[in-house]
């Protein structure tokens, strides 16, 4: 049977309403474009906070088990000995861009007038910052410089609570690892933002050297491994985990509690959402063909008398289905890339979100796939609906169907 | 009368509805023959079985008891789907309102019954552009049917139910909406072209232009045949 016939003959039969058509179109597509543009913007975010967790925390971490799954009793107790050789090996990977001990320790900071809580991190500046890009934003002095020592950068809270500027001279004070304990006078050199205000309140960064200065160690608390791809990072993990047994490797995502917990809620909302504009586009384009097929009642009588099987017209029903979806969808698939790609011409921020400092700009990821499966989706569906509304028909008696008025 | 002429064959054919409580005998033992060529008129008054009569032939309604034979075959046995084909590859029909698909041309609407019936494109082609100018309407094959007259699209109805060529023909009140000179036309269309194919008619009438030109006059009354008014003559194959 010739199929493009059928499609001509569902392709004139959706132009017997016209208004009906194209509201049914219309609403169809803007169920698309808010499906697309919903997804486009969890996308988004999904990747903005990948590659800031990523780049945190380097796309893989090594580290000695204990260090992932206990607690120390003096500082750097599971650490890592003997990096240099560590950090060759992992290097040698032909995938691996960059590999970066850390120091994490915990401890007071001083003006000499007041003391306060302090997280820090003793880091490889140069490389470190290089590789953070735009995720740290320094909003006074300077980033700290490898060479340099007795430097640390401040959280933006810290440093006004301590009443520090770029300059101030304050004291570290933490346990060593033989548990004494130690203190260091250092400079601060700048002060920094990572968005989170409540991250910026406690938040030191220092050099790895001054770090292990104060802790009284060699040793250094992981290293992050930062791979050249995203993607690349399931494969990399598994090559380290076997050629560096016994450490374990865990993956940024493994580590990326805010990541997982937005992408949960996100994917729930959006989730439902969607179910919810495809409920209503099908309820739409259902109402829509049950009232062509009331309306053509007869002439399925007609078609049925003339010698059409009850499938040939439940198809030809499904197709227009699906032409009504197909033109709705493309519209609003259209209309989605158009606003996706509007926002990158003219910018729009959004209020910081909750916890946050930073406002962001609103950015709709244009993936193929999240295209491909609702536009794919909502046509089967229209055209799933379209059949199950013309089958009680289209099974009706001819005898009966001729004479319905 | 030859059986092996025989086109379709009728014995003791019942057929009731059931509206509610209450039981409407349509056709009590109804036997009719109709052979290759023939012209049957069926007349009678508003609720006499006539088109009951013609759903049974034309094997879009099923009879209650008796037996339906269409070509010789039994076709009370038939499922659904088999009974389908059969309409589609046997038996044409003229509907009183004409009954075109107003989305379609003239010509696809000829065409349409062909196509689903899967013959190839050259075949159809012909067999379509043959039959419009049999009935004048080679030059509105481009038309949709709400661009016609009446006469024009019962024309348009005649020509898809002869396309196929099928051996029987339903036609309910063919010339009811037309007047007596388009009638006309169409009643020597019917006959021209049930001699050139040897389709049998079986058409149900009050016309009496109509019924004088049929074979046969069948009187039905109340669900039986009361009366055969004219005296049969035998058609040219």
């Amino acid at each position: 049977m010739n199929t493009l016939a059928w499609l001509r003959f569902a392709a004139a039969n959706t132009l017997r309403n016209r208004r009906r058509s194209a509201v049914t179109v219309g609403i169809a597509a803007l169920g698309t474009a808010a499906i697309l543009l919903a997804g486009g913007f969890a996308l988004y975010t999904y990747q903005s906070l990948a590659e800031a967790a990523a780049r945190s925390s380097g796309h893989l971490i090594v580290a000695r088990p204990a260090q992932f799954n206990q607690d120390e009793d003096v500082p750097l107790q599971h650490g890592l000995d003997d990096v240099a050789a560590l950090r060759s090996r992992l290097l040698a990977d032909g995938q691996v861009r960059q590999v970066l001990p850390r120091v994490d320790f915990s401890g007071l900071v001083s003006n000499g007038d007041k003391s306060t809580v302090m997280v820090a991190a003793g880091i490889d500046p140069d490389a470190e910052f290089a590789i953070k890009g735009p995720f740290l934003k320094v909003s006074a002095g300077r980033v700290l410089v490898s060479g340099q020592r007795l430097q640390v950068m401040l959280g933006e809270g810290l440093a006004r609570s301590l009443k520090a500027t770029p300059g101030s001279g304050l004291t570290l004070l933490a346990s060593t690892t033989e548990g004494a304990l130690n203190a260091l006078d250092v400079t601060v050199s700048g002060i920094f933002s990572t968005g989170v205000p409540d991250l910026d309140r406690r938040l030191v960064y220092t050099d790895v050297h001054t770090a292990q200065q104060l802790l009284v160690t060699q040793r250094v608390s992981s290293l992050g491994v930062f791979l050249d791809r995203m993607d690349a990072t399931p494969a990399a993990q598994a090559r380290v985990a076997k050629a560096e047994a016994p450490l374990q490797v865990q993956t940024w995502v493994d580590q990326a509690v805010f990541y997982r917990s937005v992408k949960d809620l996100y994917n729930r909302i959006f989730g439902a959402l969607g179910l919810i504009i495809a409920v209503i586009v099908v309820v739409v384009v259902t109402n829509a063909m049950a009232m062509a097929v009331i309306e053509r009642t007869r002439e399925i009588g007609t078609l049925r008398a003339l010698g059409t099987l009850p499938g040939q017209l439940v198809r030809s029903f499904a197709l227009e289905g699906v032409l009504l979806g197909g033109a709705g969808t493309a519209l609003g698939a259209a209309l989605a890339l158009a606003v996706s790609a509007a926002l990158l011409v003219f910018p729009v921020q959004m209020p910081p979100p909750p916890g946050r400092s930073d406002s962001y700009p609103l950015q709709i990821a244009i993936d193929g796939s999240l295209y491909g499966i609702t536009v794919l989706s909502m046509v089967l569906l229209a055209g799933i609906a379209s059949a199950s509304v013309a089958r009680r028909t289209v099974a009706t008696p001819v005898v009966d169907a001729l004479a319905h008025t | 009368m030859a059986r092996h002429d025989e086109v379709l064959r009728l014995d003791g054919v019942h057929k009731t509805y059931h509206l509610g409580a209450h039981v409407v005998p349509a056709l009590q033992g109804v036997d009719l023959a109709l052979r290759r060529g023939e012209m049957l008129a069926l007349t009678g008054p508003s609720g006499s079985g006539k088109s009951t009569l013609l759903n049974i032939a034309g094997l879009i309604d099923r009879a209650d008891t008796g037996c339906v034979r269409l070509r010789g075959h039994d076709v009370g046995t038939l499922s659904e789907s088999q009974a389908t084909l059969l309409r589609r590859d046997a038996i044409g029909f003229v509907f009183q309102g004409f009954n075109l698909v107003p989305v379609m041309t003239v010509w696809d609407n000829v065409d349409y019954a062909l196509f689903i019936a899967g013959m190839p494109v050259p075949e159809r082609r012909q067999r379509v552009q043959a039959l419009l100018q049999a009935v004048g309407l080679d030059a509105h094959a481009a038309h949709r049917p709400d661009a016609l007259s009446g006469g024009q699209r019962q024309r348009v109805a005649i020509a898809r139910a002869l396309v196929k060529r099928p051996a029987l023909v339903i036609a309910d009140e063919p010339t009811a909406n037309l007047d007596s000179r388009t009638a006309d036309q169409v009643l020597d269309l019917m006959r021209e072209q049930g001699h050139a194919h040897g389709a049998a008619f079986l058409i149900a009438t009050h016309d009496d232009r109509l019924l004088g030109r049929c074979d046969r006059v069948l009187r039905l009354l109340d669900g039986v045949i009361q009366t055969e008014r004219q005296p049969f003559r035998a058609a040219q194959p």
